[in-house]
């Protein structure tokens, strides 16, 4: 129980972290923020419960005005703006990627993780972006999704990266991945 | 086994601990009415699960613990009133931003109400002469700071026994003759383990712990002795090349 | 840490959060209700009035915080000019500038105890129906107190990458960064619970 809060909060603060670290440049100059491939880990990592509830406290503590989300933003300014859909879909993309992770727990942990986190983090996550971008900007859906296409490629990567951190994880630390049922010979280093 | 409360207020019979069938304790039996108990052990003997399983944090796999004639795995709401644990790294122990909210939480957790926690905190503050470290955010407190804000946490909560599990390593000299005051001040039940035998010359008993057996105990000065010895016979060997498992 | 708060003190800290709240959910559901250009106007001047009140510090800080916008009120200008409906555009951008700037002034007057305090308070029918809310009032302080932690740790390991790296350190420090966390989390559920962290509540 401790423990369980204790990893909800510290995957938060991980999460607001990785949106602190300056947007990594990848080879084809589209520059990303690491933070919504903290919320694909989330679920990812620590199942669609804990991944869900770290990722609500993320987005709540950003509400309250902590500048925790990419860039130092946060308050709740950030409801209001053309971004909204995409941090009030955080919580439900990590817990749709929790949730297929665990559904796919029989395949090979990277490969469950990459299928999550894309069905969480960009499908779930891009419907919630796309319908708050058309409430905001007063944009068709189709408008919307088209001004949000540009991201997509830049999340398909980090999808791809999702799965490959649990695959490492599942083979570094089996016991942190709650879902994961290691084979035998994993379990004794 | 039926062990009555009247007994030792340390009381340790024949606890065993294993990790996925790996014994990391066996057979360890410890009965002390010492003020200043010490264990010495290399790293690796065991010695942070002891630790843990004293503070009842985790469940002995074999025999049985009593502090005070608590069980303190089992009977949680009893065992925060009377042991108390600090660890190596305060990172790890301290919870909330401000020292107030930190000795506070403890506090609220024996019940006392918002008000009554608030007092507690600046009443343990004025103790240790720091009643300007109320709103002091932690983030800015120096690494021994953080540990004394640790320690006035913990004590706070009036333990019956403290469990010290290297809160020392890696502190300077100053430093740790001045949170070794505090803690001698405080006058509570000590219960210190560490691999440095500076931290125990002045203690009552010492037990020296060895690959997770019991290996001698009495005196300070001749288990500390015996210990320094043997330390230095490997060292002049070579067993950081043996791989565990 | 550093939070969102307003440099200087002003009238409106003296307000209770939840009249705050309340304020901004009702002048939110107008701006959005409401379509007419002439009331999206009236309520773009009202709330810069808001911001030109305190003085000048407060104003610079607060459009600071506005200029996250800027790519969008470019994207929906360019927009409406290619569609021929600069009006419509410009109605769009005064009703979404207006409503982030007054979320932000509740947010910039508000302190975290009062808003925590507002959230508690909507919060008491679950305590009644029996659901603790004492999670909360851990988790929060954890995360705000392990985000300059974890910070300070991630500068580390950065400079440990590049004492022995030519090349700049791209995702893969996410791996430790996210082992070294859920391992802190372990220690820290110990931590707590070695103070009676997750017991229920006491009746006093």
């Amino acid at each position: 129980m401790e423990k369980d809060l204790a990893r909800i909060a510290l995957f938060a603060a991980l999460i607001a972290i990785l949106g602190l670290i300056p947007a990594i440049t990848l080879g084809f100059g589209v520059p990303i923020t690491a933070q919504s491939l903290g919320v694909m880990l989330a679920g990812a990592v620590l199942g669609s419960r804990q991944g869900g509830l770290a990722v609500l406290l993320f987005v709540f503590a950003a509400a309250l005005g902590l500048p925790l989300l990419a860039g130092g933003r946060g308050g709740l300014g950030v409801f209001a703006s053309p971004t909204v859909g995409f941090v009030v879909g955080f919580p439900v993309a990590a817990f749709v990627t929790g949730l297929v992770v665990e559904k796919l727990h029989r395949l090979p942990p990277g490969v469950n993780a990459g299928i999550g986190a894309f069905i969480g983090g960009i499908v779930v996550m891009y419907a919630f972006g796309t319908i708050g971008m058309a409430i905001v900007l007063n944009k068709s859906l189709t408008e919307a999704a088209l001004l949000n296409s540009a991201f997509v490629l830049g999340d398909l990567l980090k999808a791809g990266l999702c799965g490959m951190l649990v695959a490492a994880i599942a083979r570094l630390r089996p016991q942190m991945l709650p879902w994961y049922r290691a084979p035998v010979s994993h379990i004794f280093r | 086994m039926a062990i009555s409360s009247a007994d030792s207020p340390v009381l340790l019979e024949d606890v065993g601990y294993r990790i996925n069938d790996m014994p990391v304790l066996a057979g360890v039996s410890v009965r002390s009415e010492a003020m200043r108990i010490g264990v010495i052990g290399r790293n690796g003997s065991g010695k942070s699960t002891l630790a843990r399983l004293i503070a009842g944090l985790l469940e002995p796999s074999e025999g049985q613990i009593r502090i005070e004639g608590v069980d303190v795995y089992k009977d949680r709401r009893a065992a925060i009133r009377t042991v108390g644990i600090l660890f190596q790294n305060p990172e790890h122990q301290i919870i909330f931003p401000t020292v107030g909210e930190e000795i506070g939480f403890g506090l609220r957790q024996l019940g006392a109400s918002k008000a009554d926690a608030v007092t507690g905190t600046q009443k343990v503050l004025a103790q240790f002469g720091k009643a300007h470290w109320q709103d002091a955010p932690i983030h800015a407190l120096s690494q021994g700071q953080k540990h004394l804000v640790c320690m006035m946490s913990v004590l706070a909560m009036r333990p019956r026994l403290l469990v010290l599990d290297e809160p020392f390593a890696g502190l300077d000299i100053p430093t740790r003759m001045q949170l070794t005051r505090h803690l001698n001040d405080a006058g509570t039940r000590l219960l210190h383990i560490t691999h440095d035998t500076r931290d125990l010359e002045e203690y009552d008993q010492v037990f020296w712990l060895d690959r997770g057996h019991l290996r001698a105990s009495g005196v300070a000065r001749q288990v500390l002795q015996d210990f320094t010895q043997e330390m230095v016979r490997i060292g002049g060997g070579d067993d950081l090349s043996l791989l565990a498992g | 840490m550093i939070s969102l708060s307003s440099p200087v003190r002003t009238w409106a800290h003296g307000w209770r959060a939840g009249t705050k709240l309340a304020a901004l959910c009702v002048a939110t559901m107008l701006l959005f209700v409401i379509g007419n250009i002439g009331f999206q106007a009236a309520a773009f001047a009202f709330a810069l009035l808001l911001y030109c009140l305190p003085g000048m510090v407060f104003l610079r800080e607060g459009l600071g915080h506005l200029r996250v916008l800027i790519p969008f009120v470019v994207i929906v200008l360019i927009w409406h000019l290619v569609t021929g409906d600069p009006a419509g555009g410009i109605k769009t951008i005064m009703r979404m500038v207006t409503a982030v700037a007054l979320a932000n002034l509740v947010t910039m007057t508000t302190s975290l105890t009062a808003l925590m305090d507002v959230v508690r308070w909507m919060s008491s029918p679950l305590r009644r129906l029996g659901v603790s809310t004492a999670p909360l009032e851990i988790v929060l302080p954890l995360l705000i107190r392990f985000v300059p932690v974890l910070t300070l740790r991630a500068g580390q390991m950065h400079q440990s990458w590049r004492a022995r790296s030519l090349r700049r350190a791209n995702y893969r420090i996410v791996l430790p960064m996210m082992l070294m966390a859920l391992d802190d989390a372990d220690r820290v559920g110990e931590a707590l619970k070695a103070r009676g962290g997750a017991l229920p509540e006491q009746e006093n």
